[in-house]
């Protein structure tokens, strides 16, 4: 820049003080030092600030899906959960849907209904013996095994656990 | 010039430029072939979305609680808040028409050639853009719609390899779609993007201007380069009534048909068919034929192609001919990415 020929004042107006002019580098790298650093600064912070808390590790908690009485034995049954949870600076109640299956009553699988492909929840489709994402026709066996389609892993299995006579998911 | 306008021309100087703005020579083929007149017109369409864009804002509330209400209460209850949003909803559609068809012209009519590459450039970033309002505009409402194209949309960045979880959890602001990602949208949709697409506009305008018009194609054109008309009010009335045509019938179709409105977001619905606007069924679709493994490369490999076709575009094709007729790699392949999505929307729809 500082290489750049000036063009000549008028001569009404005076001339370029030609003392000055040798600083002139100087001035042009101490702007571009201060201004870089500043940037640095500001776009490290800015991006710090932008990216907050999304990138905090997920915490795992226990959601009841009902009574172990109430779910029929040998049919995969679709259970919605809601539970209180902290959405940024928003108390709510966070809900979805999960799909419980039991051969015996006694030990139960428990599958997130989210497809692993794009976030679609899956249908159980009875006939078919699979579960269907309504998105890009994907299937899954009963335990979760991709048959067909794009997603690229089996559907999520959960912990369980029975208490007090209640099947308890971990999600 | 009266002397209300003397007396301020003499404090701020704005005569000059704003003179050297309007009279600025048009070549006759310009002002003569409407076509010319898509650039216009999708500014147009930008200031149309950006006033009922700020009428909307007065009415939106940006929470999960209220949003949907808010836009409910806008379409059903406000007086004219129908027109408003309708404008909106569907003058949306008629940008992403409008820059389509304006980088069609500009493709065919090879005005991406040399000197001309940073203004192609710009418009491609001016379509990214567009798109980006789109995809961050229709979850505002928090209905099905808005919710499970952006929880598939997001999942689409989260697809990329290493760092794809990384990113969707910076566009949702968290592992979850919630209130974050709402106002992360939000404030995407109605700050950064209209400043920076402004401004993008701006870069655009003053290259067009620092280039002037691409040069004729065709022999009629020719003959009329020699020509010119001055840009107010010769290119600005043809401007004027094409975008007074646009506003008739974005108004026609917001009367006739209410922009739609879902029911409230479900995470946990299952019937809900999730589908997102017309103009990314195409590639929606797409994401069907890759599975398992190839999954990045539908997510990944594909926008990057496109894109960075579009980007390297005027580096490959360098020559000195600009009829699409005399150049069959170019044209052929413009056909085939019409055709392709024209055929992956069909088979979505």
């Amino acid at each position: 820049m500082s290489d750049t020929q000036l063009p000549a004042l008028p001569l009404e107006k005076g001339a370029w003080d030609e003392k000055e002019l040798s600083r002139r580098k100087f001035l042009e790298i101490t702007f571009w030092a201060v201004s870089g650093i500043t940037a640095v600064g500001l776009l490290g912070t800015g991006a710090r600030f932008l990216v907050g808390n999304s990138l905090e590790p997920t915490t795992s908690s226990w959601v009841e899906l009902g009574k172990v009485a109430e779910l029929p034995k040998g049919t995969v049954n679709r259970v919605n959960y809601a539970m209180k949870a902290k959405d940024a600076w928003r108390e709510v109640t966070q809900r979805g849907a999960l799909y419980a299956f039991s051969a015996d009553g006694a030990n139960y699988t428990v599958l997130d209904g989210t497809c692993t492909h794009l976030g679609c929840i899956v249908q159980w489709d009875s006939a078919e013996n699979q579960f269907r994402c309504p998105c890009h026709s994907a299937r899954f066996t009963r335990e979760g095994v991709v048959v067909d389609g794009p997603p690229p892993k089996p559907l999520r299995s959960l912990q369980t656990k029975v208490e007090n006579g209640v099947l308890m998911a971990q999600i | 010039m009266s002397k209300v306008g003397q007396w301020i021309d003499k404090r701020t100087g704005i005569s000059g430029p704003v003179r050297s703005f309007l009279n600025y020579p048009v070549p006759k083929y310009v002002h003569n072939n409407l076509l010319y007149t898509l650039g216009g017109l999708t500014a147009i369409s930008f200031g149309l979305q950006v006033i009922t864009g700020i009428m909307l804002t007065f009415y939106f509330d940006p929470s999960t609680e209220g949003a949907y209400n808010s836009v409910d209460y806008i379409t059903y209850t406000l007086p004219l808040g129908w027109l408003v949003r309708g404008l909106h909803h569907y003058g949306a559609s008629a940008m992403v028409i409008l820059v389509a068809l304006h980088m069609l012209r500009t493709y065919f009519f090879s005005a991406y050639k040399k000197p001309r590459e940073i203004n192609w450039l710009t418009g491609v970033l001016l379509l990214f853009l567009t798109l980006a309002f789109g995809f961050t505009g229709y979850l505002l409402p928090w209905d099905q719609k808005g919710y499970w194209a952006t929880r598939v949309g997001t999942s689409i960045a989260g697809s990329v390899p290493l760092i794809g979880a990384t990113i969707a959890n910076i566009m949702r602001g968290g592992a979850e779609l919630g209130q974050s990602t709402l106002t992360r949208f939000f404030a995407t949709h109605v700050m950064l993007l209209p400043a920076t697409l402004a401004l993008l506009i701006g870069v655009h305008i003053f290259q067009l201007r620092y280039h002037g018009m691409a040069p004729a194609i065709t022999e009629k054109a020719k003959a009329q380069s020699k020509s010119f008309v001055p840009f107010f009010p010769y290119w600005v009335v043809n401007d004027a009534i094409a975008g007074l045509g646009l506003l008739a019938l974005l108004v026609y179709i917001s009367a006739t048909q209410r922009a739609p409105l879902e029911f409230p977001a479900d995470p946990t619905s299952s019937n809900f068919i999730p589908r997102p606007e017309w103009y990314f069924l195409f590639y929606y679709q797409i994401l069907k034929y890759f599975p398992g493994g190839l999954e990045p490369v539908a997510t990944v490999l594909i926008p990057l192609f496109i894109f960075g076709s579009m980007i390297l575009l005027p580096f490959i094709d360098r020559g000195e001919e600009r009829r699409p007729w005399k150049k069959p790699v170019t044209t052929i392949a413009a056909i085939f990415y019409i055709v392709v999505i024209i055929i992956f929307t069909v088979l979505a729809g």
